[in-house]
């Protein structure tokens, strides 16, 4: 119950919990790029790894031996539909790379298969898709990584969170987005009335009928969930592939460059010109959903001196670009500079340009090209096309289907929640409360966390509570 | 020429032999000085004694030790929870209150043990005595009439944090400073305390007491740099209870049978039949039409822009809930008292204003008042500087605890006293300082609320804040808290550390027992008549999972298996809650064990975040600088922090971590050992 605080200098240090600081929990992920692939890797880790395995692979006796793979039919736990073949891997901990019970499923790489595979791994009780950065924080808390690698993993999560961030906020602004929001006030009210009730409805007036009114609210909105959770294809489908935005001022060429109609014809390549009517904001919001950013330049405007225009490019993508706080600085590697009407420069004064700009840290790299001309063109699509195939390997990179398959588990675990308001409801309020609390929390897990004071809000808003 | 001025109300005689020189009747040196007497003093003074320090407790007026400044109760939903986590550590208010409550209720009955709320209406001479006396009968403690004008600090300790240390006080009319390890404040009100009535205006903390503070306000602002904050408060005007037609209000009884605040207590002082009932009414239309005339008249409501969110007075609340009833409460102040305490009818305006507004209400058409109500604005230090063991950061051996952190209620002050007092002596003693984990007591949940997020508005209890309020029930507030008081804090006494572990035994014993007699769904269908079990036919049931069930009552097990089970009838309520419980705890006990490992990792109070060379975000520097947590958890909860920050907090705080450990094991190594015993987290007892 009590903590020491070590507040003397000997004990300033820090200690690292001696067991995993989640350990129950059974957890899964796709770990391999989207996109065309041959093989996809889906890995699960925790004590349930076995029963998955089991239930999954139709491993009824015993295990394989760990770490060697295994030619098996996967099929759905609940329906025992046939998903897909393919190799399945045991490593029982503390020998995996989290060091618990570990499983890999070795799949054909179809988003078709991923997906059924992902949502039949979300249906099984006690296991859940993993938040980002999980499985390398589970190593991290077994002793599994060095301190050298721990320095990564800090940039590993931000670049999950960022990865999860941008998928979310694509979504939130879809129909979906606004539907889950919905869900997620509507969650918060009846909460907040619940809990009203159980801490001033002695003292106050707390109107009669506040209980009623939440126990349609939430039947409600189970029915609403689980109707939803049915039929996925009334919802909306998940914008897939790698999202690219084309960014620049005024008559800086971006609709020019869609124009040359050679933006990369690779599949899953959203083009979406931005509009200067769509104002800065909306611009900026853009650019923040967006896997990769061509920021467009009038070449015709940079400063004469080669050596001035790292620093002009410098400012001009801070004005472009959301803050570095949303994850965007220009040495991201998710921006390219694309330095327009390259024809309209003259030829040394390119060239020295090129040179200082030539691998300058701070800096995406910059492409010099002409749209009317189609000079350079060719560079900078190879360039580009390197950089769109990197991102499709990258499992981080808007993986809708993972996405979905976190999505379904979240809203499964809240109605399940709910169940437990009902249950409890006539019996003890306490535990119907817990109930609401637990579906809030699995809602917030898609659409933001919701704090005890966020409550209190709407109480204090909603009722006239005294001192 | 000191003792002259000062009256000493008792001294311990141990104590008091090796000091005492010449005419002085004090002491010159104590281990802890607490000032201030109220909710949050007395428990202070009273807790540091209890672990043993030599503590001495300055007051401005003795009589009014242990005085109910506001409402004459104690306790209710979340705030009944506090007491009993007090008591459980041994404090004063839950006995006080068995000793003075007057009418007894557990609010919430219906819905559900984890959030009863135990109250007593008070009476507040019965309350102030048995402080008063609590305190004369306490060893090692002094109580000393004055007025503290000035803190001493010194240089810091370099071997501790901090960039000052406490030496002790001085009062205003002394020249010889007393000394001493640690302070405790607990002024309430009082620091650059005004109070508001009408259009006037006066300086003060409460009415009819002597201003003060204003040096110890300065000491605060001027020579340790605390950042403090402004807050208000209101009470009531008294009413002259014949004045009142009680016969035009609700009678609310109390409950039949009383059940005591304490876990020491079997029986209240004030026998089932003596009790006193207190009665409901409700505001009017006419009401509402005096607050809108006066308004031009309330100098505290025309200020009260950035108020709370909640209605702290029924100006605010007809303002801001216009057209409505609202509640009032007539409450008796006592047995013998023939004055009426009107919960809910906190106000500021001028006094015949307020005579004019109890008028618009049925029941009091002919009321009287006999003292006007009045409102309170006064400074509390942002509680953001403090440690969890709410010593000021800055200050090595400066606690402090109530109002002045920022809390309201009588409930939340004594909590934070007790804890600061334990604090205090610890520090004073040699010991390290305590933290309350926020997953095993709402005392944990109040002070990390305090010192992780600070505050905006008063600070009160509700059970919604706890996230585990499953398990912190006030019905095991002994079991969570009792045994550790007396093993590691040191503020239980045995007596009532050996009461509680006998509980503990006696129902772990019972829970076996009953976990024992197993029988198929039929067999008990057949044992306990008509009763409702969703389970099929064939399953095996104990009696345990047998008292899951809303109509299954342990009395009915007992008689089914009287050899076994009717040996443990005194736990029949406490096993029945814990057996519908468990379930949801053992659930929640993972997540306990993530806050609980987050909580242990400290971190160090003198951080330059905003230099720190690992890749942290301007933004979450600036949040982390100006909050400075405490811990790893704290951080978490901090609003804009991200995930990827925590763990570069965490991998940069254990590398220099290491590298001091490295460094220490040259120096002392044989002290590691006991280190890495403190920073384990125990495991969560459910029941044992």
């Amino acid at each position: 119950i009590f903590f020491v605080h070590r507040a003397s200098p000997s004990a300033r240090g820090l200690c690292i919990p001696t067991r995993a600081v989640c350990d129950a929990e059974t957890i899964f992920a796709l770990s391999s790029g989207h996109g065309r692939c041959g093989v996809a890797v889906v890995r699960v880790s925790g004590p349930a790894s076995s029963m998955v395995l089991r239930n999954m692979a139709g491993l009824t006796q015993a295990l394989p031996p760990p770490r060697t793979a295994l030619l098996r039919r996967i099929t759905d736990p609940k329906s025992k539909e046939l998903l897909d073949r393919g190799l399945v891997l045991w490593f029982k901990g503390p020998h995996s790379f989290t060091g618990e019970d570990s499983a890999e499923f070795h799949i054909h790489g179809g988003p078709a298969v991923i997906t059924a595979v992902l949502q039949a791994l979300g249906s099984l009780e006690g296991v859940r898709p993993a938040e980002a950065g999980e499985f390398t924080r589970r190593a991290f808390h077994a002793g599994k990584l060095g301190l050298t690698e721990v320095e990564g993993l800090g940039d590993l999560i931000h670049a999950e969170t960022e990865a999860q961030r941008r998928q979310a906020l694509r979504q939130m602004d879809g129909e979906l987005g606004r539907l889950y929001q919905d869900w997620s006030y509507r969650l918060k009210r009846c909460l907040a009335h619940v809990e009203a009730f159980i801490d001033f409805s002695e003292d106050e007036l707390i109107e009669d009928g506040v209980l009623n009114q939440v126990d349609s609210s939430v039947r409600q909105l189970e029915t609403e969930i689980e109707r939803h959770l049915k039929d996925e294809r009334r919802g909306e489908r998940l914008r897939t592939g790698v999202q690219v935005v084309i960014a620049g001022a005024t008559n800086a060429g971006k609709s020019s460059l869609l124009n040359t109609h050679r933006v990369p014809p690779s599949r899953g390549t959203t083009r979406r010109p931005l509009v200067e009517r769509e104002g800065v904001r909306r611009a900026r919001q853009r650019v923040e959903q967006a896997d990769l950013t061509l920021v467009v330049v009038d070449s015709t405007q940079l400063p004469p001196d080669p050596q001035l225009v790292a620093a002009f490019l410098q400012q001009h993508l801070s004005t472009v670009l959301p803050s570095p706080e949303a994850g965007m600085t220009a040495a991201s590697d998710k921006v390219l500079l694309v330095l327009n009407k390259s024809d309209l420069v003259p030829e040394e004064q390119r060239e020295r340009t090129e040179g200082e700009l030539r691998e300058r840290p701070g800096l995406p790299p910059a492409c010099f090209l002409s749209c009317s001309t189609s000079t350079g063109l060719e560079d900078f699509l190879t360039v580009l096309q390197s950089r769109v195939k990197t991102l499709c390997g990258d499992p981080l990179s808007g993986a809708p289907s993972l996405t979905q398959a976190r999505h379904r588990a979240h809203l499964q675990q809240s109605v399940q929640a709910l169940n437990q308001y009902h249950q409890y409801r006539d019996q003890d309020l306490a535990l119907a409360a817990e109930g609401v609390r637990l579906a809030l929390t699995h809602l917030g897990r898609i659409t933001g966390r919701v704090g005890a004071e966020e409550i209190l809000d709407i109480i204090f808003r909603d009722f006239c509570i005294g001192k | 020429m000191l003792a002259q001025k000062l009256h000493l109300l008792r001294h311990n005689v141990l104590s008091f032999v090796s000091s005492r020189t010449g005419s002085d009747f004090t002491r010159r040196q104590y281990d802890v000085i607490v000032v201030g007497g109220g909710h949050a003093g007395t428990e202070a003074a009273a807790a540091a004694a209890r672990l043993g320090a030599e503590t001495l407790l300055i007051t401005q007026k003795i009589m009014t030790i242990g005085a109910l400044s506001c409402n004459p109760s104690l306790g209710g939903v979340g705030k009944g929870q506090l007491v009993r986590e007090v008591d459980a550590l041994d404090g004063l208010c839950g006995r006080a209150g068995d000793a003075a409550g007057v009418h007894f209720s557990i609010l919430n009955r219906s819905k559900g043990p984890a959030v009863w709320g135990p109250r007593a209406q008070l009476d507040r001479e019965r309350y102030r005595q048995f402080i008063q006396s609590e305190l004369l009968s306490t060893p090692r403690l002094t109580v000393l009439e004055g007025s503290v004008d000035e803190l001493l600090v010194s240089q810091p300790n370099p071997e501790e944090p901090g960039h000052h240390r406490v030496t002790g006080i001085r009062l205003v009319d002394g020249s010889h400073p007393i000394l001493s390890s640690s302070v405790v404040l607990t002024t309430g009100t009082f620091l650059s305390g005004s109070l508001f009535m009408g259009q006037t205006t006066s300086p003060g903390g409460r009415m009819g007491d002597a201003q003060s503070c204003a040096g110890l306000s300065y000491t605060l602002k001027e020579t340790l740099g605390l950042r403090v904050g402004r807050l208000r408060t209101g009470t009531p005007p008294r009413i002259v209870k014949e004045s009142v037609d009680l016969s035009l209000a609700q009678l609310q009884a109390p409950d039949k049978q009383p059940t005591p605040f304490s876990f020491l207590n079997t029986h209240t002082r004030c026998k089932p039949e003596e009790q006193l009932p207190c009665y409901l009414t409700h505001t009017t239309p006419g009401v509402e039409r005096v607050v809108r005339e006066s308004v031009h008249l309330n100098c505290h409501i025309q200020q009260d822009a950035k108020g709370p969110r909640y209605c702290p007075s029924i100006e605010s609340r007809v303002l801001r809930f216009p057209g409505r009833r609202h509640q009032v409460w007539l409450e008796p102040e006592g047995l013998t008292s023939d004055l009426l305490y009107p919960q809910g009818l906190s106000m500021t305006m001028p006094p015949e204003l307020q005579l004019r507004l109890l008028r618009e209400i049925p029941a009091l058409h002919r009321a009287e008042i006999r003292t006007p109500g009045y409102g309170v604005q006064y400074d509390f230090v942002c509680p953001t500087q403090l440690t969890p063991s709410l010593q000021v950061k800055s200050t090595q051996g400066l606690f402090l605890a109530g109002q002045i952190n920022g809390t309201t209620g009588y409930e939340e002050a004594a909590a934070q006293g007790l804890w600061a007092g334990v604090n205090a002596g610890r520090t004073a003693l040699s010991l390290p300082p305590m933290a309350l984990s926020r997953t095993q007591s709402y005392i944990g949940v109040l002070i990390d609320d305090l010192v992780g997020r600070g505050v905006t508005e008063p600070y009160r209890m509700f059970t919604s804040r706890a996230e585990f309020r499953t398990y912190l029930r006030p019905d095991n507030a002994d079991l969570r808290l009792t045994p550790r008081g007396f093993e590691e804090v040191g503020c239980v006494t045995l007596r009532r550390y050996k009461k509680a572990v006998s509980v503990r035994d006696g129902l772990q014993e019972a829970l076996m027992a009953l976990q024992s007699v197993a029988l198929s769904s039929t067999r008990w269908r057949e044992k306990l008549g008509n009763i409702s079990l969703s389970e099929n036919k064939s399953t095996t049931l104990n009696g345990l999972d047998l008292l899951q069930y809303k109509d299954v009552s342990f009395e009915m097990l007992a008689s089914a298996f009287p050899e076994c089970l009717s040996q443990y009838f005194e736990y029949s309520q406490r096993l029945k809650i814990e057996a519908v419980y468990r379930p949801h705890c053992e659930k929640q006990s993972r997540e306990m064990e993530r806050i609980r490992s987050e909580e242990s990792l400290s971190l160090p109070s003198d951080m330059d975040y905003l230099s720190l060379p690992v890749s942290l975000s301007q933004e979450v520097r600036e949040i982390l600088d100006r909050v400075r947590p405490n811990t790893l958890g704290a951080a978490t909860r901090l609003p804009g922090m991200t995930p990827a920050g925590i763990i570069h907090l965490l991998n940069y705080v254990l590398r220099t971590g290491q590298r001091n450990r490295h460094t220490e094991h040259r120096n002392r190594s044989s002290q590691k050992e006991g280190e890495k015993g403190q920073l384990c987290a125990s495991n969560i007892p459910i029941s044992q």
